[in-house]
C-alpha cells in the first residue's frame, strides 16, 4: 500500500492543470473552454490546502482556497455573461467565429 | 483505512472526470463530468481535514457554477449542432479537430513536465523539513478560518465583497437583452 502524502495531492493537481490547459487549447466552444479554466483554478486551490496541510501547519492555504472559489464563481459569472451576448449577436457559441478585432 | 479508500475514490473521480472533460463529444455531457471531477475534489479536501473548504466547494461549484454553465449551454444551444464534413463524418463543431488535439496535448505535456520538476524540487526540499501535524486528527476547522477570515485575511475579504458586487451588476448588464429600437 502506498503512502498518502503531499506527492500524492500534487500529482493530481499537476494532472488536473494538465488536463485543464488541454480542454482550453483543443475544444473549440466557448463554455467548454470556460469548463477548462474552472479545471486549472480547482488544480491550485488543491494545492493551498494539501501544502496548508503538509507542510505550513496553518490555515492560511484554506482561506486561499476559499478565496479562489469565490474568484472563479465572479469569474464564472461574469464569463458566462460575455458568452450569452456574444451569442446573441452571432447566433453562435464557436471561438472561431470571434473574429470582431480581426484585420 | 476509510481516508485512504476515501483518497483513492477520490482521485479515480477526479482524474476520470477532468479526463472526459477533454474528450465527451457533448458540452452538456463534458459539464456533467465537470461535475464529477468537482466532487472528486471534494473529497480530496475531506481527506486534507479541511471539511469547510470543501463544503464550500461543493455548495458553489457543485450547486452553482455548474448549474450556471449547463444554463449557459442551454441558452446558446451548444449541445446539438452536428455538421457533416466532407469525407462523410458527422462532426461536432464545439469539439475542435485532431489538430487542436495534438497541440493542446503537446502544450499541456510541455507544462505537465515543467511543472512536474518544481513539484519535484519542491517536495524534495519540503519533506524532511518538518513533518508537523501529520496524524489524523479530525478537529473543526470553520471557527478558525471565521476568525482568520476578519483578523489577518479582513483586507481580501472586503475586497472579494466588492468583487461579488461587480460581478453581479457587471453581469446583469452584459447579458441584459437588447432593445427592439436600439440597433
Amino acid at each position: 500500500m502506498f503512502e498518502i502524502g503531499l506527492f500524492s495531492y500534487l500529482v493530481i493537481g499537476l494532472i488536473l492543470f494538465a488536463t485543464g490547459i488541454l480542454v482550453m487549447i483543443a475544444r473549440k466552444n466557448i463554455i467548454a473552454i470556460l469548463l477548462g479554466i474552472e479545471l486549472i483554478l480547482n488544480a491550485a486551490a488543491l494545492n493551498f490546502v494539501a501544502y496548508s496541510k503538509y507542510s505550513v501547519g496553518n490555515l492560511d492555504g484554506h482561506v486561499f482556497s476559499l478565496f479562489i472559489i469565490v474568484v472563479a464563481a465572479a469569474e464564472a459569472a461574469v464569463g458566462l455573461a460575455i458568452v450569452i451576448r456574444f451569442f446573441q449577436i452571432k447566433e453562435t457559441a464557436h471561438i472561431d467565429d470571434a473574429v470582431l478585432l480581426k484585420n | 483505512m476509510f481516508g485512504t479508500i476515501l483518497f483513492i475514490c477520490s482521485a479515480i473521480f477526479t482524474i476520470c472526470g477532468a479526463v472526459m472533460v477533454a474528450v465527451s463529444k457533448n458540452v452538456i455531457h463534458a459539464s456533467i463530468y465537470l461535475l464529477i471531477s468537482l466532487i472528486g475534489v471534494a473529497g480530496l479536501y475531506l481527506t486534507l481535514g479541511a471539511d469547510f473548504v470543501a463544503v464550500t466547494q461543493l455548495v458553489v461549484y457543485v450547486g452553482g457554477v455548474v448549474i450556471l454553465m449547463l444554463f449557459a449551454i442551454m441558452l446558446t444551444g451548444g449541445a446539438d449542432l452536428k455538421v457533416v464534413s466532407r469525407y462523410g463524418f458527422t462532426k461536432d463543431p464545439g469539439m475542435g479537430s485532431l489538430k487542436t488535439y495534438v497541440i493542446g496535448g503537446l502544450t499541456s505535456l510541455f507544462m505537465a513536465i515543467v511543472t512536474g520538476k518544481l513539484i519535484y524540487n519542491a517536495v524534495i526540499n519540503t519533506t524532511t523539513e518538518n513533518q508537523l501535524n501529520m496524524e489524523n486528527s479530525v478537529e473543526q476547522t470553520v471557527s478558525k478560518i471565521g476568525t482568520l477570515l476578519v483578523t489577518k485575511h479582513v483586507l481580501a475579504f472586503e475586497i472579494s465583497s466588492i468583487l461579488l458586487l461587480g460581478a453581479l451588476v457587471g453581469a446583469a448588464i452584459i447579458a441584459r437583452p437588447v432593445k427592439l429600437g436600439d440597433e
